[in-house]
């Protein structure tokens, strides 16, 4: 790519205003990338804002001096370093009038390739780890309701004859009325993402961030925890398994044995989230004093008093660290998803809720979904087993939610949000909001000893059903 | 075998990895069909020692090593890990127990079915004793007067004269029983089983119902039954410990999510790795989970209590770590928390206070007598780990005389050991398939619709050359039954390479067949067998009315594995099942194999035709006496 040469001596003003002298080039021996911004609202694309409304760019701290990774965009951010250490993904616009859009710089040439191209802005690429070496990614798209995730290819070349890797080359996996923000790509293989809290949480609202899973084929989407936070966000996984990130302004984390958020002891410091860790076990955080001042990279050995400062700028914030070194790749998920324009749910027992378990069994489950308008429709009402079982086919890659009603059909309990199923999805669900932490008693649902079909609620007439459908995948 | 024929063996094996893997590399090619790789590799199998249980001298000067795949006790100092000898016992030895004295230790050899004893003084075998079938535990009352010998096959706890071997009597154990204890103060014996009890009533919906376990309590002086502590929806019990003043047993056992569609393993979807305990100290036996939100206690196999009752140490065989639980936290929760508490993926935060990573598939485990060291077998690693009880890791490791290349089928059975491929390490094919056999179990498949095509979980041994797989026939050969269809429907977090699926196909090619219990030494079949070979083989019925060969039980059983490897209706659809096309089950020791047809609904093999062929498609049977069915159901089981 050829960079006209304003951009050049752009670039070199701004080395010349980098305050090198505060880096620690000893602290961390891997180079960083970080993206700096004059204004960062790390919130604001879960209500449909702009992160960085006046602009970013991505510096590369190397030997202890940072200077632009990438030169020829007019904006830049959101680093995901490939797993073998060698690409980067990332967020960039061509022009400050451009939408964001997927990018990929091989970092032993820096030659940038653009990965993506959309009408809508496209940010926070990840790397997903795929059956071939090229693998996807996923990254969140604005669209009519907000951003939504997508995953794509990585390699712009089609599937070699050895591929077996035949799937779309983009597939939407979120389906919510609100936005959702890529943070991390699990061990596991799960994508962790922002969205607000109730899930699908309309984004012209405030809504309450929170972090969510979903496999990279949009199944299975859950809270991380049903704990729920004030504000969540900025996840990121150590090594370790525990997923540390911001809660308001400080640092906290999900570990395996909790069902609930655990504290960090971390210095006092206002968090950007999105932490990076070093092989030997460090963070690099971005942290400030207090509100009115600027996110600066930090260095933090936990269990430590103290934050050294790596990398500060005046009227700008840093943020968003990553190293760049290789790192273990994630499970790869093998989809499981049926060939179906709708999907099937069972609730085991939908009198069990974290919100307290009901003394009875409701009488039926009402399921709704969204019209274009975004107005709640009823799709139909089933009687609930004795057992509090229920068994229901659903509309897939749309936003759901049920309530339980009791014998004159009023509201027993309701979903506070809306979430989806993918088409060809069959999910089970221990009961109404039960949190991750309750697992299934080992029985047979009262249903399926009636009956092994699930109650129609997609809300499709035979007539609607004759008509050709829209594909689950672009 | 000389050193230059093992050197040989390791190239060869060396060698073939990298041809299977070419062959497997081309299978996946699209458009090209995926088959099976060919080898029969089952000699590999013979170089490893594969630790499984551990024992220290009453002393504690020795350490005792159960080697079940170089069928020997190793003996090593226990303070130098030196080695002092190794002994020779018989067929793939399971268990073994010293007696009170240490001067005799017994060792039960499953696979051909004899004791051996060995004096410990002169460290060798003085005497090899015929016992039950599948003798898998062993243990010798206090005053020598006893020795009990749990045999896994006939599901039965033989009581021996200590001094004879001579076999006085049977008590009836649980299914598969193979675990025995005795308690501290030596007046009760402890007995586990792996597979879950047969209902004991037909109701049409055995094979829906919750699995039942029990822990077999026997009298040691007056080798009697004294009770059985039901454990509720558990099925896999293992290793049985208690704490040196006898009021806190504890057991580890599997709690399977059979009966619920398996969609997803995420919340604990498929198992609960559990742990009972029992005793003074905690009055009516509670169940609690080893699991955590994010990462399972998989196969829980070995336990041990610290001599100052402050930790339980579990090794998980399919995790790959040993748990480590801290008792009076566990004492407080149980104590302050209303049950039940397996649903709770939350509860064990409240006690597990460690995981300890140790190698692959660790299985037995012995504390030293003063409790500062924990050693470990890790029976697929031919290594034991030495794990400092005060720091909680692993300080050293003892390093078994033996190959030290990976083979092939050493790499598959470590695959189907382990838990790492699945969502958050939960299940292994061993989870499901215990000791490379079956469960016992049927399950609700997600693919086939949640309630339909519930299927029984079938033994695995002699599975090459019997595809296609799965009861419906829908899988065509072994690397689509291991690969995408268990990545897709079981794993559901991970795809194999092809170079882990092929060591995995392999290894479940060559899984060796156990001996067969049931023929006479020679092979001659009994009068009884003899009769229902013939009825197995006729071509009419009683009446003289020809049998229709597509009718006859030698047309579909037919081949040395009792396939015809095709799918047809005998009239077992049940209406929960998809279609009525059903594969001829494999024979090969189908008396074990308990629940029977694709559904598990049958108990028995009598129940078969007694019950579930009331119009003769399976096979024309309905003209036969009991007495005929009995003997054609004695021909079966030598098959």
């Amino acid at each position: 790519m050829r960079f006209p040469a304003r951009m050049l001596a752009a670039a070199a003003l701004f080395l010349a205003s980098l305050p090198v002298g505060g880096l620690s080039s000893s602290a961390v021996k891997a180079d960083i990338i970080v993206t700096a911004a004059p204004v960062y609202e790390p919130l604001a694309a879960l209500t449909g804002g702009e992160r960085f409304p006046k602009g970013a760019q991505l510096l590369l701290v190397h030997d202890g001096k940072a200077e632009p990774l990438v030169t020829g965009l007019a904006a830049s951010a959101d680093a995901n370093v490939s797993f073998d250490g060698k690409t980067v993904l990332f967020a960039g616009k061509q022009a400050a009038t451009d939408p964001w859009q997927i990018w990929e710089l091989t970092l032993a040439t820096h030659a940038v390739r653009k990965v993506l191209a959309t009408e809508t802005d496209a940010i926070r690429p990840l790397y997903l780890p795929g059956l071939l070496p090229e693998g996807r990614l996923v990254y969140a798209r604005r669209g009519p309701q907000g951003f939504q995730l997508e995953t794509a290819r990585a390699s712009e070349a089609p599937p070699s004859y050895a591929s077996v890797d035949t799937t779309p080359a983009i597939i939407q996996i979120t389906f919510l009325p609100g936005s959702a923000i890529p943070a991390d790509v699990l061990a596991d293989g799960r994508i962790l993402f922002e969205a607000g809290f109730p899930l699908g949480s309309n984004s012209e609202g405030h809504p309450t961030a929170e972090l969510f899973l979903v496999y990279s084929d949009g199944s299975g989407v859950e809270s991380y925890r049903c704990d729920h936070g004030s504000a969540r966000w900025g996840g990121k996984q150590l090594t370790s398994g525990d997923v540390v990130f911001t809660h308001g302004a400080t640092l906290v984390r999900f570990t395996s044995p909790l069902a609930h958020e655990a504290p960090i002891a971390a210095p006092h410091a206002d968090f950007a989230g999105a932490i990076a860790e070093t092989a030997s076990g460090e963070w690099l955080v971005s942290a400030r004093a207090n509100a009115s001042a600027r996110f600066a990279l930090k260095f933090w050995k936990p269990g430590t008093p103290g934050l050294i400062s790596l990398l500060a700028e005046p009227g700008k914030d840093i943020v968003e660290p990553v190293l760049v070194t290789p790192r273990h790749r994630p499970n790869r998920h093998p989809s499981g998803l049926h060939d179906w324009s709708y999907a099937n749910l069972m609730a085991l027992d939908a009198r069990l809720s974290r919100a307290g378990d009901l003394k009875s069994t409701p009488a039926s489950v009402q399921l709704e979904t969204q019209d274009a308008q975004g107005h709640a429709v009823v799709t139909g009402t089933t009687p609930v087993d004795p057992d509090g079982s229920f068994f229901v086919k659903v509309p897939g890659d749309k936003p759901i939610r049920f309530a339980l009603l009791d014998e004159k059909g009023a509201v027993v309990r309701q979903e506070q949000g809306w979430f989806y199923i993918r088409r060809g999805e069959q999910r089970i669900c221990t009961g109404c909001h039960t949190g991750p932490e309750r697992a299934s008693e080992n029985r047979v649902p009262a249903v399926l000893m009636r009956t092994t079909t699930p109650v129609d609620l997609t809300g499709v007439t035979p007539a609607d059903a004759a008509q050709p459908k829209a594909p689950g995948g672009k | 075998m000389t050193g230059r024929n093992k050197i040989g063996m390791h190239a060869a094996a060396v060698g073939f990895a990298l041809l299977a893997a070419v062959f497997f590399a081309i299978a996946l090619m699209p458009g090209r069909p995926v088959r099976a790789v060919e080898r029969d590799t089952a000699s590999d199998l013979l170089d490893y020692a594969s630790p499984l249980e551990l024992l220290f001298s009453p002393d504690g000067k020795r350490l005792y090593v159960l080697c079940q795949q170089s069928n020997e006790i190793r003996v090593f100092d226990a303070a130098t890990y030196a080695v002092i000898n190794n002994i020779a016992v018989g067929r793939t030895p399971r268990g073994f127990a010293l007696s009170p004295s240490g001067d005799r230790l017994f060792v039960a050899n499953s696979w051909d079915d004899t004791l051996s004893v060995i004096d410990t003084a002169k460290l060798s075998v003085i005497a090899t004793w015929p016992v039950g079938a599948e003798p898998s535990g062993v243990v010798e009352d206090r005053v020598a007067k006893h020795l009990f010998v749990a045999n896994r096959i006939s599901n039965d706890i033989a009581v021996l004269d200590a001094l004879t071997g001579e076999e006085q009597k049977r008590l009836l154990g649980g299914r598969g029983a193979s675990y025995l204890t005795l308690s501290p103060d030596g007046a009760r014996i402890y007995a586990t089983h792996i597979y879950p009890n047969p209902s004991p009533l037909r109701t049409g919906l055995e094979n829906r119902t919750v699995p039942e376990s029990e822990i077999t309590v026997i009298d040691a002086a007056r080798a009697v039954v004294l009770d059985r502590i039901p454990l509720h929806s558990v099925a896999g019990v293992f290793h049985l410990a208690f704490s040196n003043d006898g009021r806190l047993g504890v057991v580890a056992e599997y709690h399977p999510k059979n009966l619920v569609p398996l969609a997803h393993l995420e919340h604990g979807g498929a198992f609960a790795h559990t742990l009972t305990l029992f005793g003074a100290d905690i009055g009516k036996p509670i169940e609690v989970p080893l699991d955590e939100l994010e990462r399972y206690a998989a196969q829980p196999f070995g336990v041990a209590i610290a001599p100052d009752k402050s930790r339980i140490y579990v090794t998980c065989g399919g995790s790959e770590m040993v748990t480590v639980i801290d008792v009076p936290r566990l004492m407080r929760f149980i104590h302050t928390h209303a049950g039940p508490y397996v649903q709770d993926l939350s509860a064990s935060s409240n006690y597990v206070v460690a995981h300890i990573p140790v190698g692959r598939n660790p299985r037995g485990l012995a504390l030293t007598r003063d409790g500062r060291k924990l050693l470990v077998a890790n029976r697929l690693d031919d290594t034991i780990s030495v794990i400092d009880s005060r720091t909680l890791r692993v300080a050293s490791t003892i390093t078994m005389a033996g190959p030290k290349t990976v083979s092939v089928l050493r790499r598959g059975e470590q695959t189907f050991y382990t838990a790492r491929q699945s969502f958050q390490g939960q299940i292994g094919c061993a989870t499901c398939h215990i000791d490379s056999t079956f469960d016992g179990l049927t399950w609700d498949l997600e693919p086939d619709g949640f309630g339909r095509d519930v299927v029984d979980n079938k033994l695995l041994e002699g599975v090459k050359d019997t595809e296609p797989y799965k009861w419906n026939g829908g899988n065509p050969n072994l690397p689509t039954e291991c690969g995408p269809r268990t990545e897709k429907y079981f794993w559901r977090s991970q795809n194999y390479s092809d170079l882990t699926l092929t060591d995995l196909v392999v290894y479940v090619r060559s899984m060796p067949t156990r001996p067969n219990r049931f023929r006479l030494p020679g092979g001659e079949l009994t009068p009884a067998q003899e009769r229902g070979l013939a009825l197995f083989s006729r071509t009419v019925d009683k009446f003289g009315k020809p049998i229709a060969e597509s009718n006859r039980c030698s047309f579909c059983h037919s081949g040395p594995k009792g396939t015809n490897q095709k799918l047809s209706d005998v009239g077992t659809r049940k209406a929960t099942d998809n279609a009525g096309l059903l594969k001829a089950a494999p024979l090969t020791n189908i008396a074990l194999t308990a629940p029977f047809l694709h559904d598990g609904s049958a108990r028995t093999l009598e129940e078969i035709w007694t019950v579930y062929n009331p119009d003769d498609k399976h096979g024309r049977t309905n003209d036969l006496t009991k007495d005929e069915l009995n003997d054609l159901i004695e021909y079966l089981r030598t098959r």
